[in-house]
């Protein structure tokens, strides 16, 4: 078995496969699977040389075998796999010494596209291709699976998940760094490493993008971070061209003198990648053999990821943001409701801003499908932002689909003492990784003093330790209780704090606002209690980084304890401080007409809530904020006033507006009812820019726009219409290979929706070609699009 | 006011008229903004050319298109080229369509500005390249100019292998991302033959608002 091998003795990987293929024939842009069976001898002959050359391992010529990249109708995926295993396996018959240890891998390689939310392929799309090809290998009979080349750690996720799904096949996997040691789709070694770790793989590594050299940096981190065996296989050095060819042209003794040294960085199994050849890995074994590999050590961090960067929880206290979450949020939990996805990334963004390290992300709210939502917003932040997201929900099935959904290793939020909670939330650590809060309860509730939560935080590591899961993947959190029902709440908890620290050596985290529930003035006692704790040691606080009070004693803390290197940081945000009676609203001299027209935000802002000292809103509205606007769509009309302008003019009047509105809710006037339009970029388009021009002028003339997004399915914007009753719909495409999805959405509207009338927009589209897909309306700008809306929807 | 800042301000269509300040601050932010997300990465291979019957043939990808054909009469050879700004533009673009609106369309000029700029310098090193070899270099042409169907790009993905080499790939429909990214090809001749780098003044399309002033 590979399993018993890796990390123990030095394993010998193959060399380069599409590099000898174009030697024999392959042309660049053909498949070279199609060779497992058009050119069976040439294939096996390249296997041959690599077990002559004393590889353990060699790859089957299986690198694009999947559904997603191997679009040939002469043969099936499985005629392909099943082939090219035969000619690993004949080549291990003709090459393999008799005491030569050979194993043979499904070399699985990335399917060439790019997942949603960047890219158009499902998650789940990636998952079933990877399945079908490892389903295929091990029917075939391979030792391993080797997933390499990948560079996204999504991609890899799906990979990972359908072989351990549906097979019994160890996993192994290398990715491409670039020379700034980052993935291609800006990942980290750390963030990568806590990914696979999480999902259980059995090794991990580097191969392609670069030389052996270049690797080292790389490597050294990975072993700084890893308790994985690492496999490194290099280029032959970094790409070159030569008439129009590319060449790599590290030498094969160059070539093993470095892998001899990456031996003794730290790896444990070595081959080649683009440009190696068997030569190369003749002289490598030849050079190692017999060379002991390096120990692999235990790593002690507790590290979360996301696609783009791992954050360690350790001595440094970071912060959690815990603005995801309804509980006791008006607004937020009608932005469920109403499903505005766009206000719970809003959210999300400001706390990233204000200094959040990682976000709370909590959609529970009887009446919503929490699982299909938690796995929308977990998605949706991931396309806005890196920051490690923590899961926080008591229903299982949204906790799985949202680990299963999420790009990285997730905190998740919790579980408890309680064997019930245990049995839900271990066996999903287990197959997706994260690192898991644990609730200081257990069936008796809340124990009292300090040193019963610390038993139950023991008896949770322990039960975690049956299923694998390692005590730095438990954070403890021994429950904030509140001060005004419990006078020793506070001294409990810190007493816990501490330790249960010192006891297991474990990270924590504390819901710190709890403390203050029911008595005035509460962000006094939150931050004085925040400090206190991480005084204790705390590793994150759950906190609101927009509270100023927060945050102050957050950096306080960081500058006092020397985390704060010479107090940069401190200094960054307090130097330009002035006393909060300092600060006078600015705009007082300036009408509201006049700061719509110049686009000023703020100042827009200020002089609404003055003018409304004395004004009624619908007077405010038609006396300034109308005209405003008009001059200044007219002002676009005419050539005088340009696109950021315009907007920056509209956020400005969205400003104004939210004032009025604000003051309307709490007279509890009736406001007026907004006319609907539903706005779409068709399916397979996925530039949008446009379609939010124009949604950001259609509000601010009072329309409600239900915004679909981006490749929207036509069926999907019909249904939308029907349940609404929409009379307009917008649509809008870039390119001429979308307008055609345009006309079917417009076709089907027509046959099932004819009362509806349709516009659009784009940069392919003209009036010609509108008229052509039989679009009622063609805007050739933003604002022709809002007069189109009002004289249909008469306003 | 730098070239790549004018780039900016004629994609926002302001043609010849006075850029508001504001917006020229704005402009400055993006700039600098994208310039701490994007990575940019690039490729190229010269592969043979050969047009016969109207059919123009590089390396395995057979093309029918007059605009293209006229773009490479006399090359032996062509270059086909990748680029890439990088995810990270894609995510800050969808950052700020939630914020600001008005922000997110200067930084998609911003952003476009920057990739002709990195285009631009790729191809310079090519020229440079080839000229030792005395050889010339047509502008480029993308899929998706004139009659070059945009549906190439698959080809030349898969010739240069750009989802592994740049992490390039493309949509269903033929779209490339991360969005800001262009693939393209150039002509190679051992004559020098004078054009014009830039695309837009060759383009036919005379009433675009976007136009560059020539």
């Amino acid at each position: 078995m590979i399993k018993e091998h890796l990390g123990k003795q030095l394993l010998f990987f193959d060399g380069g496969m599409g590099t000898l293929l174009q030697e024999k024939g392959l042309k660049p842009g053909e498949l070279p699977e199609i060779w497992n069976l058009e050119h069976k001898e040439d294939v096996i002959d390249i296997h041959r040389q690599y077990f002559e050359a004393g590889s353990n391992v060699v790859l089957a010529n299986t690198f694009g075998a999947n559904a997603l990249k191997f679009h040939d109708d002469s043969y099936s995926l499985e005629e392909i796999i099943l082939a090219a295993v035969e000619n690993a396996k004949e080549g291990a018959r003709l090459g393999a010494k008799e005491e030569q240890e050979t194993y043979i891998a499904l070399d699985m390689g990335p399917t060439g596209k790019l997942l949603k939310p960047m890219g158009d392929l499902e998650f789940e799309d990636a998952y079933n291709a990877f399945k079908e090809a490892a389903v295929c290998a091990e029917k075939a009979g391979v030792d391993f699976v080797h997933i390499e080349t990948m560079s996204d750690t999504y991609e890899v996720k799906a990979a990972v998940l359908a072989v351990k799904e549906n097979t019994n096949l160890p996993v192994t996997v290398t990715m491409i760094f670039d020379e700034r040691g980052k993935l291609l789709t800006g990942g980290t070694v750390p963030a990568v490493v806590a990914l696979l770790e999480g999902l259980r793989v059995d090794a991990i590594g580097l191969n392609c993008g670069l030389g052996p050299k270049q690797m080292m940096p790389i490597l050294e981190e990975m072993v700084k971070y890893t308790s994985l065996p690492i496999i490194v296989k290099p280029n032959a050095g970094l790409p070159k061209q030569k008439d129009g060819q590319t060449y790599y042209d590290v030498g094969a003794e160059e070539f093993a003198s470095c892998m001899q040294e990456i031996v003794r960085m730290g790896a444990c199994a070595i081959g080649g990648c683009c440009g190696t050849t068997p030569k190369h890995i003749k002289v490598m074994t030849e050079k190692c053999r017999g060379m002991r590999t390096k120990e692999v050590a235990w790593k002690e961090e507790t590290i979360v990821s996301s696609y783009g960067q791992a954050v360690i929880l350790g001595d440094k206290p970071l912060i959690i943001g815990e603005r995801i979450n309804p509980t006791g949020k008006k607004k937020f939990k009608q932005a469920l409701k109403e499903h505005d996805i766009d206000y719970i990334l809003r959210e999300g963004i400001t706390q990233q801003d204000k200094g959040a390290h990682i976000l709370d992300v909590n959609v529970g709210l009887p009446d919503i499908d929490e699982a299909a939502v938690m796995r929308e917003v977990i998605v949706e932040l991931q396309s806005v932002t890196s920051l490690p997201l923590q899961i926080d929900t008591v229903d299982a099935k949204a906790m799985e689909q949202a680990m299963r959904i999420y790009n990285g290793k997730p905190m998740i939020n919790s579980v408890n003492g309680k064997q019930e909670s245990m049995d839900v939330v271990f066996p999903l650590v287990k197959k997706y990784g994260g690192c898991v809060v644990a609730l200081t309860l257990d069936e008796n509730g809340i124990p009292s003093d300090a040193k019963g939560r610390v038993e139950i935080a023991g008896k949770i590591i322990e039960e975690a330790k049956k299923y694998g899961i390692d005590k730095k993947d438990i954070v403890v959190d021994v429950l904030t209780m509140t001060i005004s029902s419990e006078p020793d709440g506070a001294k409990t908890t810190l007493e816990a704090l501490e330790m249960v620290r010192k006891a297991y050596g474990v990270r924590t985290v504390l819901g710190v606002s709890n403390i203050s529930f029911g008595l005035p003035s509460r962000p006094v006692i939150n931050a004085n209690f925040y400090t206190m704790a991480m005084q204790k040691g705390l590793s994150a606080g759950i906190i609101n980084p927009s509270s100023e009070a927060m945050m102050r004693s957050y950096h306080s803390f960081l500058a006092l304890m020397n985390y704060d290197e010479n107090c940069e940081k401190y200094i960054e945000m307090y130097a330009q401080a002035v006393p909060e009676s300092a600060v006078k609203p600015s705009g007082a001299h300036m009408d509201l007409k006049t700061a719509i027209e110049r686009g000023l935000k703020e100042e827009a802002g200020h002089i609404s809530e003055m003018l409304l000292k004395d004004m009624e809103s619908l007077e405010i509205i038609n006396q300034y904020m109308i005209p405003a606007l008009d001059t200044v769509g007219k002002g676009f009309e005419n050539g005088t006033v340009f696109l950021p302008q315009l907007l920056m003019s509209a956020e400005a009047a969205k400003q104004a507006f939210s004032v009025l509105k604000q003051k309307m809710e709490t007279e509890g006037a009736v406001q007026e009812k907004k006319e609907k339009i539903v706005l779409a970029t068709v399916k397979g388009d996925i530039h949008d820019i446009g379609k939010n021009i124009v949604k950001v002028l259609l509000e601010n003339y009072g329309f409600q726009v239900i915004d679909l997004g981006k490749d929207v399915d036509p069926k999907k914007i019909l249904q939308t219409v029907k349940q609404e009753g929409i009379t307009l719909v917008g649509l809008s495409a870039l390119m001429t290979t979308t307008v055609t999805s345009m006309e079917e959405t417009i076709k089907l509207l027509r046959k099932e929706a004819p009362d509806c009338k349709v516009m659009v927009g784009g940069a392919v589209l003209n009036q010609e070609y509108a008229d052509m897909i039989g679009a009622d309306f063609y805007g050739k700008d933003a604002m022709q699009s809002v007069y189109y809306a009002q004289s249909v929807l008469g306003k | 006011m730098d070239r790549k800042t004018k780039e900016a301000i004629r994609y926002l269509g302001y043609g010849k008229h006075k850029v508001e300040d504001r917006v020229l601050v704005q402009v400055r932010e993006c700039f600098e903004e994208l310039s701490r997300v994007i990575a940019k990465k690039s490729i190229y291979r010269t592969f043979d050319l050969e047009i016969k019957d109207h059919v123009i043939r590089i390396g395995t990808m057979e093309i029918k298109s007059r605009n293209l054909e006229k773009n490479l009469i006399g090359c032996e050879s062509a270059v086909v080229f990748g680029a890439t700004l990088g995810t990270g533009v894609d995510r800050l673009m969808h950052k700020y369509t939630l914020t600001d609106m008005s922000k997110a369309v200067i930084l998609q000029a911003c952003a476009a500005a920057d990739l002709e700029e990195y285009c631009d310098s790729c191809q310079d090193e090519i020229v440079a390249m080839m000229n030792k070899e005395n050889k010339y270099v047509r502008p480029r042409f993308s899929p998706g100019y004139g009659d070059f169907d945009i549906r190439h790009q698959e080809d030349m993905i898969r010739m240069l292998e750009l989802p592994k080499t740049i992490g390039l790939t493309m949509t269903d429909s033929y779209m490339l991302t991360p969005v800001k990214s262009v693939t393209a090809v150039m002509g190679i001749s051992s004559e020098n033959t004078p054009c014009h780098r830039q695309g837009c003044e060759s383009c036919q399309k005379k009433d675009c608002a976007y136009r560059r002033e020539t």
